[in-house]
């Protein structure tokens, strides 16, 4: 057996570059990152004005959860679909071309974003401040818009040039079990495919049009709903691939076997099922939807907890299995064997331990009522900086330390470094996390470039905002260092500096219940796709319909009629053509 | 079914098997977990939520 | 397929804080009656003249809550790129121990609403009135209490100015209509 890039040089260039693309956009990221953190807690706030704090938070959003997640997810679920079904891709054009797709995606409302640091001369008009939602009527030059769906495209291609290589490997393997990392690739797309087309249809039909002046307005709640459609569903596609490697490379770090291949398998068949239809519990608080819905998507909400407790469960002895193996005693003894020493390691325990913790902040932002109290605070930034921010960003950071070297064919350079990089994020973020959650829970507001008002007093405790404020500009500093020496292990470890080992080629050991023991019916993924499509249908198809002959139309007004002759049916048929599809 | 590992990862003192493997420390860390979610729910619905009137009603 | 057994203690404890997640918001419900913001509001075409001409926009002179019957209340706020009218020129005003319905509109953008330190917050989205009704207890002083209102989504380079009061006035001030 050899590395996977001597094995595989041209899907490890593919790999190579995905990761490439989505640590630039970490890097963008981080930048904008200090500069808000420094900004709007006003310690440093003369860098920019408060009108370009949302061109910078706009790329920020951007370059984070939509660039950095999605570009590291698709080298991964490369990397996962060419080891596991042990095949080069089947046609590794079209391989280069879904990659090429996204970075042309990417470069166009890149350059609409940065247009709005500049304020007059040739690029004037070109600008896009309308963060990472997009809300209309905000409006974005229509590249903007143009870019994400063309990026979306490209994510669409990647799906099925991995269901190819599946299709063709069941052809030569028609008696063997999928497996666990292909079936772990394959239903994550399904769900990105039935999530990303609310997104697509809100672009495609109304914002594109309506931005080149086609349509004279959209209709507001409606290009909304269409969003969280899809906004809810992207965390679990930002979560699957980290789900993959806490699965996968955690218990074969700590010298484990996965506990149970069939409980992975359930849980991603979960995430199909009830990811999309939940996306409304992100407007439980918007008029124009009837409280019933909301109800529905909590109880949707509230049931897809169970997946991630499951893994909670099953990732943790699977390390314990390792710990154990290690020559682990007692209850909480077994801490102590597990190899605390590698990066790789140490960081996604430490991500896994701190979504944990957010774990019960998004219970919180799950529980309907209780929302009121949170809704667009610090609380929620606080609570997707420890899930996205960390959980995903960290473990993604951690894992590179195991990843690199397969796919570069050389160690990493230093395991010290690594350790010191996983400790400070961990620490920056327990700072800004939990200062953000706390100065939320005193009402002060997210998305703004100064959040202190004449007429606003928090809590009527000076002293302790004050404080939480230092505390949110002292974590996201931390933040940028780690970010910083991270960056600086990347480039030590691409070139040939101090003596450093081949990588040497290693496997994922079986899994301690294997897929012997899941039952055959987990793998009909049509089966699951279809209660997928029938529970988005149920959730969403009522108050859509009510958003639409209430609010004034599909595009809030009278044009709307007309349009409506066009865009229903061809709505319509492509939902038909998907369930044909797919059933 | 305690069977052959192909890891190479150094470490490794003993083989536990599927059917010798009770992951008590994983319960007892779940259980601690449970007790402090379930507590830290009250609390904020019933005090941190319902004590910050006026509220929609 | 063979499930361990404190697997499947954990499985059975999962749904236990499930349900009681679900059980505890309904509990709210029903039993604490907080309502969510929902379509009750009703839509209003997103212009300014078309909002004026809407029942509940139309009987909002100044400042001050319109008294609709006993201890009961409204305001009609329109929330626009960067205030809120009424709010932001001079603080809303409402009386002490009173029932107030909240009608907030936007003809521009997307708005937030929300009260510092309380549970009243809401979205504003143009082309829907979102309707919230809140209690204002007994004032514990003759002195009138303030609540900041903040607009709480981005709507615009200026959207860090956009913010108002509301004032609560003791029954012994209270100016309006009682
Ligand atoms: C150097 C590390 C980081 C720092 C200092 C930082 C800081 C911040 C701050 C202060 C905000 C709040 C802005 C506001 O609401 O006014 C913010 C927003 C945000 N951050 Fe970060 N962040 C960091 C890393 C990350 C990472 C790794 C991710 C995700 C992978 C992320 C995702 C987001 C998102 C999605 C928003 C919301 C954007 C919006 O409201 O449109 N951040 N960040
Ligand atoms: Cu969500
Ligand atoms: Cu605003």
């Amino acid at each position: 057996m050899e590395v996977f890039a001597n094995e595989y040089p041209d899907e490890a260039w593919v790999v190579r570059a995905a990761l490439g693309s989505a640590f630039v956009a970490l890097a963008i990221g981080g930048l904008m990152g200090l500069i808000q953190t420094l900004h709007r807690t006003g310690f440093y706030d003369s860098l920019i004005s408060n009108a370009d704090y949302y061109t910078v938070l706009t790329l920020h959003g951007v370059a984070m959860v939509l660039l950095f997640t999605i570009f590291f997810l698709v080298g991964f679920f490369q990397w996962a679909i060419t080891d596991s079904l042990g095949r080069k891709s089947e046609d590794i054009r079209i391989t280069k071309l879904w990659y090429g797709m996204m970075v042309l995606g990417s470069a166009m409302s890149a350059v609409t974003i940065l247009g709005g640091f500049v304020d007059s001369g040739s690029l004037s008009g070109v600008e896009a401040d309308v963060l990472y939602t997009f809300y209309a009527p905000l409006e974005a030059h229509p590249l903007y818009y143009m870019g994400l769906a063309v990026f979306i495209i490209g994510t669409w291609i990647a799906g099925f040039d991995w269901f190819r290589s599946w299709w063709a490997w069941k052809k030569e393997n028609p008696d063997e079990r999928m497996p666990l990392r292909t079936f772990m690739v394959l239903t994550t797309m399904l769900m990105w495919y039935l999530a990303s087309l609310g997104v697509a249809i809100s672009v495609v039909f109304f914002l594109i049009p309506w931005s080149l002046g086609i349509f004279d307005s959209v209709n507001s709640l409606l290009t909304r709903t269409l969003f969280w459609f899809f906004g809810h569903p992207v965390v679990y596609f930002w979560l699957m691939p980290v789900y993959m490697m806490w699965y996968v490379i955690m218990p074969k770090l700590a010298g484990g076997r996965l506990f149970s291949d069939p409980l992975a398998r359930i849980v991603f068949v979960l995430f199909l099922v009830l990811s999309v239809p939940t996306g409304i519990h992100h407007q439980y608080v918007d008029p124009g939807i009837a409280e019933g819905f909301k109800f529905l998507a909590m109880t949707n909400t509230m049931f897809l907890l169970l997946p991630s407790l499951l893994t909670a469960f099953t990732v943790v002895a699977s390390i314990e299995h390792g710990a154990r193996q290690r020559g682990g005693e007692g209850y909480f003894g077994w801490l102590t064997a597990l190899p605390w020493g590698k990066p790789a390691f140490t960081g996604m325990t430490l991500a896994g331990l701190m979504f944990a913790a957010a774990g019960f902040s998004g219970m919180i932002n799950a529980g309907m009522s209780i929302n009121y109290l949170v809704h667009n605070t610090l609380w929620v930034v606080g609570h997707f900086h420890m899930t996205v921010g960390t959980a995903v960003a960290l473990s993604i950071m951690a894992a590179t330390y195991w990843f690199l070297p397969k796919i570069t064919g050389r160690e990493i350079f230093s395991r010290r470094l690594g350790l010191a990089q996983v400790l400070l994020w961990f620490i920056g973020m327990v700072l800004m996390g939990n200062a953000m959650h706390r100065a939320g829970l005193a009402g002060v507001p997210r998305r703004t470039a100064d959040p202190t008002y004449d007429q606003v007093i928090y809590d009527g405790a000076y002293g302790a905002i004050g404080e939480l404020r230092f505390q949110i500009a002292l974590g996201g500093v931390l933040l940028s260092l780690s970010l910083v020496l991270f960056f600086a292990h990347l480039v030590l470890s691409s070139f040939d500096i101090g003596e450093r080992a081949a990588a040497t080629p290693d496997s994922i050991p079986a899994p301690l219940s294997g897929p012997e023991q899941a039952p055959k019916v987990l793998d009909n993924i049509r089966l699951w796709t279809s209660i997928a499509v029938v529970l988005i249908l149920i959730t969403y198809i009522l108050p859509l319909a009510s958003i639409v002959t209430d609010g004034g139309g599909w595009l809030g007004d009278s044009y709307g009629v007309i349009v409506a002759e066009y865009v229903l049916p061809a709505v319509s048929s492509t939902i038909d053509i998907f369930v044909g599809v797919v059933a | 079914m305690s069977s052959e590992t192909e890891t190479t990862e150094d470490g490794i003192v003993r083989e536990i098997g599927h059917d010798e493997f009770d992951p008590v420390g994983t319960l007892a860390l779940i259980l601690i977990y449970f007790v402090i979610i379930g507590g830290l729910w009250a609390f904020m619905y019933f005090v941190e939520f319902l004590g910050n009137g006026p509220t929609v009603v | 397929m063979e499930i361990h057994r404190y697997e499947k203690l954990w499985f059975g404890l999962s749904l236990l804080l499930i349900v009681g997640f679900i059980g505890t918001i309904t509990y709210g419900a029903v039993g604490a009656g907080v309502q969510m913001v929902s379509d009750d509001g009703g839509t209003v075409e997103p212009s300014f003249s078309t909002i004026n001409e809407n029942e509940k926009f139309a009987q909002q002179e100044d400042n001050q809550a319109v008294h609709v019957e006993g201890n009961e209340y409204e305001v009609a706020v329109i929330a626009q790129r960067f205030s809120f009218q009424p709010g932001t020129g001079s603080p809303i005003q409402v009386p002490e121990d009173s029932r107030v319905t909240f009608y907030v509109t936007s003809p521009d953008v997307i708005h937030g609403f929300s009260v510092v330190g309380t549970n009243a917050n809401t979205m504003v989205i143009p082309g829907q009135i979102a309707e919230i009704t809140v209690e204002f207890d007994e004032l514990d002083s003759d002195e009138p209490k303030e609540y900041g209102v903040v607009c709480h989504e981005f709507c615009g380079a200026g959207h860090e100015e956009m913010a108002g009061q509301i004032q609560v006035v003791p029954e012994d001030q209270w100016e309006g209509d009682a």
